[in-house]
């Protein structure tokens, strides 16, 4: 009952902000609306019990990633300044898009008989998850610093100046 | 778990990808400005060197290595080799097309040297993490590489459009592998048909749906498909033609393991489904191919309609003709196409211009450029004796084979519509006079990158022996 | 239950009324102590040598005007100093300053929680503090604030790099994210005998995260005025006061769980221990201010990315090579 009501309160944590991410007239608030929702995230992955990914959320989405979209916004030039509209003429199709998507979705999930595994939840401590990393998920965490590497390269591509 | 040595052999071509990746990277730090050209052939001869484990893995029997994570079979090896080939075609269709719209000229080759080696990971992934990481590997170089003429508003808005579309499609796909995980409680691909068959039923189907929309954006089907005309216009020609080729190649790659590996011996039937794709695919982008008058345009629909004509290999996949029918259509389509590109690159560099009314008496200017052309163009139709036709024959067969009689008559209507906006091609080359003198032939690389386009399309077509053994022996392995 | 949420509520209230004082008297000992190495006396005039001055500014800054600047963005404006407060008391819920005592015949833990993923949390919560500055000086909506909060942000981005590389290395050596169990063990030998170079770049790294000389750029006075909180005054103002301050006492308290063995000391109890080392820690970074100039905003990123993190790099490698022949 306790883990329910955390769980929706969590929930509305999430994805309320989450609607100010994508109408908010002002840029730096869509970008600031993301951190309660990263927050809220990380409030769920506590509800599962994976501290260690809680942690990591909040130091690498709340921490770095959104104030650096913050820092671009604010090298930008006219970035923080102008009021812009996040929607066009379409948003009825959109938002009705979306109700039938989510429509559909929660009619699906309700329907579905979800496999249970049998058994208490794995000790997820963060050492497991290094091990797990560097021994059957080794090739993705390698192919991960690649795929870093190359977002590197092709970001300094992007914003170097033309000569 | 300590990592068996054998598996780390297996995984050379990619280690040598990888290092020659970097390699390019401090070569094009520490080469003066003038001298770009050589990151470039480095490239060639790296990516030439790379062909050598790679056909060495041929024979091979199928495993997966690194804790089931990863492939090596045929299946795999072919499409290591058909991205590395394309790769090195479009490094030396790149070297003079960039001359003027950029002044960086070496962080290209590193780029589709990278996305190489993404196409490599996609084609062998068996898992779906290490898959999804692939797709964004190759889509993260592929962005950076459709906006890369900063200086071109069509160049950007390439650039962003891809991005927006990947994003979401991506996104979209690894939330359908979220729901197949939650499914099956299994990320390996083997290990997900073992338990797909006791999955519950209409999430599954869900999954599956939202799983195709990510791999049918790379592979541009038809409701995914919007992005591909704008983007291969405004991408530099080279981009655009590596995303038409080596991309949709490991779409096609990724889309078949999955389907044909994981979800196959469950209960979901998709292969109605993707035959009904197959043909929105292909009649919708021959029909919006017929009034383009750019020649990327032109190109970008019949990609789409090409794609159709791919899915149609899927769907009938059961029997001797489908997976090996759709093999080597990707093949014949892989030197076709990007000799198709080519020629637009050079028309395009020497004259300023991809619409098609500049073609206009290409055969006086150059002789040899209307030539490939008219053979490209032949192929891309299916007119024999070039590679396009095998492909089709193959393909066509293995539709009827698999009771798919109505998708056969569909893509038959398909192949003579798309005969006119094809051969309109070479009707304003040969029919039409010159409107100004001046010859048109490319550089030296690119002529090389043409010539063995041309020489690939004839070869498919005039001895298919050698390449029906190797698809043979690809699409057999497939399936462990 | 009830004693259970009782008893974390008493050591809540206790530890933040603790860190507030220590803030405040922070404060003087900056004071009198600069003053010292200046060769004046310092405020040594409200009550004996001083002791109700921090009182007395706290007065002050409480009944001043809330000024705000008409173009400002409200809600962010208000929102800032908060942020940049309750980050940096939030640490405090992790951080241990003793071992467990007997206390009206109850055992106590003279830690809030002791999270297993405990460091990531101090991490975590300082890295929130940044919104306060870059929130701060945007929504003053005034240039020199802006600059400020940019330079700062850059500046504790860059940082916390250098400074997460030095904690990994101590995670790699103690074996465990959390911190009682990083004191524990250090009971024999100190870290930074194990990690000496890890130490220094913690400390580098604390003396920039905190903002102070020589890397107090985001408020270099010649230039920005008083960088992101120019347009900030009263008690808004006394918040990031806090926030810095604390942080201050914070970075030194790490410094002392971290490397300097925590609790772990002869012939004292544990939290003499850790406020003695803490105390030592603070002195040091106001002679630090008081000794060094400040250095170019160019030469402080330079010297971040490419001595900092590269070092930092080498130092987990090295850790790990040399954790894995000994013990693994």
């Amino acid at each position: 009952m306790g883990t329910l009501a955390a769980f929706f309160i969590l929930s509305a944590v999430t994805l309320i902000p989450a609607v100010v991410v994508v109408t908010s007239k002002n840029i730096v608030r869509s970008a600031l609306a993301l951190v309660p929702t990263f927050f809220g995230i990380t409030g769920l992955y506590i509800l599962l019990r994976a501290e260690f990914v809680a942690g990591i959320q909040v130091l690498i989405y709340a921490g770095a990633i959104t104030v650096l979209i913050l820092f671009v916004i604010m090298l930008t030039e006219g970035g923080t300044g102008i009021r812009i509209r996040q929607v066009n003429e379409q948003v009825p199709v959109g938002a009705l898009a979306s109700a039938v998507l989510a429509a559909l979705l929660i009619w699906v999930f309700l329907r579905t008989p979800w496999p249970q595994g049998p058994g208490a939840l794995p000790e997820y401590t963060a050492a497991q998850i290094g091990t797990t990393l560097l021994s059957s998920m080794v090739l993705v965490f390698e192919v991960t610093s690649l795929v870093l590497l190359i977002s590197l390269i092709g970001a300094i591509i992007i914003a170097r100046r033309e000569r | 778990m300590p990592i068996p040595i054998e598996d780390l052999w297996s995984l050379v071509p990619e280690f040598w990808l990888a290092a020659l990746g970097l390699l390019l990277v401090l070569l094009d730090l520490f080469l003066p400005g003038d001298r770009k050209r050589l990151v470039g052939w480095a490239a060639v001869v790296g990516l030439l060197l790379v062909l050598m484990p790679i056909l060495g893995m041929l024979g091979t029997p199928a495993r997966t290595v690194f804790f089931n994570t990863y492939a090596v079979d045929g299946f795999a090896v072919f499409f290591k080799i058909i991205a590395v080939v394309a790769t090195i075609l479009v490094i030396l269709s790149t070297m003079d097309a960039l001359r003027g719209h950029t002044s960086f000229e070496g962080e290209m080759y590193v780029l589709l040297t990278f996305a190489a080696l993404g196409v490599c990971l996609m084609a062998a992934s068996a898992d779906l993490i290490l898959l999804a990481l692939s797709i964004e590997f190759v889509s993260l170089s592929s962005y950076v590489m459709a906006g890369y003429f900063k200086s071109d508003l069509r160049s950007n808005e390439a650039g962003i459009k891809y991005f927006l579309f990947g994003a979401a499609s991506s996104a979209v796909m690894i939330y359908g592998f979220s729901i197949l995980y939650g499914l099956t409680g299994e990320t390996n691909l083997y290990a997900i048909a073992d338990r797909v068959r006791t999955a519950p039923q209409p999430a599954l189907v869900l999954a599956v749906g939202m799983a195709l929309a990510g791999l049918g954006f790379k592979v541009s089907m038809v409701p995914f498909h919007q992005w591909t005309p704008d983007v291969y216009e405004g991408a530099p020609t080279p981009v655009a033609a590596f995303l038409a080729v080596a991309s949709k190649a490991a779409g096609f790659a990724a889309l078949v393991r999955f389907l044909m590996v994981a979800i196959e011996p469950g209960p979901v039937d998709w292969v109605a489904p993707i035959a009904g794709l197959s043909a929105v695919s292909m009649t919708l982008g021959n029909l919006l191919a017929l009034p383009q008058r750019n020649i990327k345009r032109m190109l970008a629909y019949s990609s789409i309609s090409h794609a159709g004509f791919l899915l149609m290999g899927v769907a009938a996949h059961r029997g001797d003709f489908g997976a090996p029918g759709l093999l080597i259509y990707l093949l014949a389509y892989t030197f076709t196409n990007l000799g198709a590109f080519f020629v637009a690159i050079a028309v395009g560099g020497r004259l300023g211009s991809d619409e098609i009314p500049s073609y206009a008496g290409l055969a006086q200017r150059s002789a040899g450029l209307a030539a490939v052309m008219a053979l490209f163009m032949l192929s891309l139709t299916g007119i024999p004796p070039t590679g396009g036709f095998l492909g089709k024959f193959y393909i066509f067969g293995a539709a009827v084979n698999n009771g798919l009689l109505w998708l056969a008559v569909v893509a038959v209507i398909n192949s003579v519509v798309a005969l006119y906006y094809y051969v309109n091609v070479i009707r304003v080359m040969y029919l039409l006079p010159a409107p100004s003198g001046g010859s048109a032939s490319g550089p030296v690389p690119l002529r090389l990158a043409l010539g063995v386009a041309a020489l690939g399309t004839l070869v498919i077509g005039i001895f298919p022996q050698p390449f029906v053994t190797l698809v043979g022996a690809a699409a057999m392995l497939l399936r462990m | 239950m009830i004693t259970v949420v009782l008893v974390a509520a008493v050591k809540s209230v206790a530890l933040v009324v603790m860190v507030l004082l220590g803030f405040a008297y922070a404060t003087l000992l900056e004071r009198r102590l600069l003053a010292r190495f200046q060769l004046r006396y310092g405020p040594n005039r409200t009550g004996p040598f001083g002791l109700l001055q921090p009182f007395a500014d706290g007065i002050k800054l409480i009944f001043k005007e809330s000024f705000m600047p008409a173009t400002a963005d409200r809600l962010i404006y208000w929102l800032a100093p908060a942020i940049s407060m309750v980050a940096a008391l939030f640490v405090y819920a992790v951080i241990p300053i003793g071992p467990e005592i007997r206390f009206f015949g109850a055992t106590v833990s003279l830690y809030i929680a002791d999270v297993n993923v405990g460091i990531l949390l101090v991490l975590g919560a300082s890295s929130i503090g940044v919104y306060g500055v870059i929130l701060g000086g945007w929504s003053s909506n005034n240039k020199y604030a802006l600059l400020g909060c940019l330079r700062s942000s850059a500046q504790l981005i860059s940082y916390e790099l250098a400074i997460g590389l030095a904690v990994v290395s101590v995670v790699l050596t103690a074996g465990s994210l959390s911190l009682v169990d990083i004191v524990n063990a250090q009971q024999r030998l100190w870290f930074v005998a194990l990690q000496p170079v890890g130490f220094l770049l913690f400390f580098i790294g604390a003396l920039a995260e905190t903002n102070r000389a020589p890397f107090d750029l985001p408020e270099a006075e010649q230039e920005l005025i008083a960088g992101f909180h120019t347009e900030y005054g009263g008690f808004k103002f006394a918040m990031f006061y806090v926030g810095e301050y604390v942080g201050i006492i914070t970075m030194s308290l790490l410094v002392t769980t971290l490397f300097l063995g925590g609790w772990h000391g002869p012939l004292l109890p544990g939290p003499h221990w850790v406020a003695v080392k803490t105390f030592a820690f603070m002195c040091l970074f106001i002679w630090i201010r008081a000794t060094m100039p400040r250095v170019r905003h160019d030469q402080l990123m330079a010297f971040g990315w490419k001595v900092l993190v590269p070092l930092g790099l080498l130092n987990v490698v090295a850790t790990a090579v040399i954790v894995a022949l000994v013990g693994g």
